[in-house]
């Protein structure tokens, strides 16, 4: 299973590398591959690219902000959350997400 | 399929992506501050290091008198900063909804709205509109040797017209309207006990830091200072004004390190910078904290009126059109030092009854802990 995620918050400096640490470490524990964009202040920085859509399961959002560029990601599965809960509650989404992917399989 | 089905599919998709927009109106606000928030950090605190530097010639007519060429520079270039703050926040606003082409009506609008003297809450809705608009108009079926055209001139040129049109005769008008009004009704009341004046005017200063309200009270103050000093005398009228500007700031930076329960550790890190705002008579120091928890409004309230009433029973004076410790020589001293701590204790003992705990935010393992999902396949 490969997952891919987006996150970005207003201020772009703090909530944003949270989220992404939290949810690639949930992932990696779960021995997912995951891949993380953040689009923080400081611009996007680890970008997708369309090989790893095109390898990937899902796509997991921040729903804060708006996300640039989503129309990269228009023929996979998105998944939209709060970027507090990607920072508090990441392993109950990455595990959430992933009973749903099985589920559609 | 008929043509009038086809019709009709297309009028509510229409229908939908206004509801949509309405719907992610919290998104598209956090879009344009996310980009406005550079802006007034810049601005601000050059301008706070101008104003300061210049201690002594803080003129009444409250802007920064250059003394000398460093903090002419200093005060010209901060000043262009906080000037584009509300411009920056439509036209990004605009772009989070209709993207590029929005960016221009909404500068255009939103320096608009600062003209007409709308404010913030102006060029809030000025970059919404823009958005709105920008986004529709992109949809109008052009032929395709103007299609080109349409993102760089159509679109901005006709939305800017529109939404420029509405701002000017529209929110524009009311806008200032009430913020005259509001004005007339200060200086009316001038003649009233000085401790209510100063409840009130305090007050205000606290209720938007920064905001349409608080620059009502802080202008007419201006307005007052020049006309008293210029007489001769000491202006009472601004002392609460002055000193309210600096409550929230300076209680809540203080607050974050001996109420360390009540904040998390971002705004603990950022309460020495609320401090310094404070103390160059910047109430905007207090605005992160307060959009966190809003039961702040009715505490920096509070605070600011208990602060300005107890100046007005003191007779505490300001001949300067500016708030804050620098601003300190030249008000009564004593009392408006004595104004600021009993604003500043009430604020703390507000917070520490009636603000929640910081929820600190730690990893929470539980895999089966309840979150909010938006799956779309």
């Amino acid at each position: 299973m490969k997952f891919l995620a987006v996150t970005a918050c207003p201020s772009g400096v703090a909530h944003t590398y949270m989220a992404a640490e939290a949810l690639a470490k949930a992932c990696k524990e779960k021995g997912i591959e995951c891949k993380v964009e953040t689009q923080g202040s400081i611009g996007i920085e680890n970008e997708i690219t369309a090989e790893d859509v095109a390898s990937a399961d899902c796509i997991i959002l921040t729903k804060d902000m708006p996300i640039k560029n989503e129309e990269r990601f228009a023929n996979i599965p998105k998944v939209r959350i709060a970027i507090s809960d990607a920072v508090k509650k990441a392993p109950a989404i990455v595990n959430k997400v992933e009973k749903a992917m099985l589920a559609k399989k | 399929m008929n043509i009038y089905t086809k019709k009709g599919n297309e009028i509510m998709k229409q229908e939908s992506e206004v509801i949509s927009i309405l719907k992610n109106v919290r998104q598209h606000l956090m879009g344009g501050v996310s980009y406005m928030i550079p802006v007034v950090v810049t601005g601000g605190i050059l301008y706070a290091i101008a104003t300061m530097l210049s201690m002594n010639s803080v003129t009444t007519s409250g802007s920064v008198e250059a003394s000398n060429i460093f903090i002419d520079v200093l005060s010209q270039i901060g000043g262009v900063g906080l000037g584009m703050m509300v411009p920056v926040l439509s036209a990004f606003i605009a772009m989070s909804i209709a993207d590029r082409p929005g960016i221009a009506p909404g500068l255009i609008c939103g320096q608009l709205a600062v003209n007409v003297g709308s404010g913030f809450i102006g060029g809030v809705i000025a970059g919404l509109l823009c958005g709105i608009v920008a986004q529709y108009l992109k949809r109008v079926p052009l032929p395709k040797s103007m299609q080109s055209l349409k993102s760089i001139m159509i679109v901005p040129i006709f939305t800017s017209l529109i939404v420029g049109t509405i701002t000017i005769c529209i929110v524009g008008s009311p806008c200032a309207w009430l913020l005259d009004a509001l004005t007339a009704w200060l200086t009316s009341m001038s003649g009233a006990s000085a401790i209510l004046v100063g409840a009130i005017t305090g007050a205000m200063i606290g209720s938007d830091l920064g905001g349409p309200i608080n620059k009502v009270a802080y202008s007419t103050g201006v307005a007052v200072v020049g006309t008293t000093v210029l007489a001769g005398e000491n202006c009472a009228f601004m002392g609460p004004i002055s000193l309210a500007i600096c409550v929230p700031p300076l209680a809540l930076g203080i607050e974050t390190f001996i109420l360390k329960k009540k904040f998390t550790q971002e705004e603990k890190d950022a309460g020495v910078g609320a401090i310094a705002m404070g103390v160059c008579g910047i109430s905007e120091g207090a605005i992160s904290y307060t959009t966190a928890s809003p039961i702040l409004i009715p505490i920096n309230m509070i605070a600011c009126a208990a602060g300005g009433a107890l100046a007005g029973a003191l007779g505490t004076y300001s001949n300067a059109g500016w708030g804050g410790l620098v601003v300190l020589p030249v008000t009564s001293g004593l009392t408006y030092l004595l104004s600021i701590v009993v604003g500043i204790a009430v604020h703390a003992v507000l917070v520490m009854f009636l603000k929640k705990d910081a929820v600190e935010e730690v990893v929470d393992n539980d895999e089966d802990a309840d979150v909010d999902l938006d799956i779309e396949f």
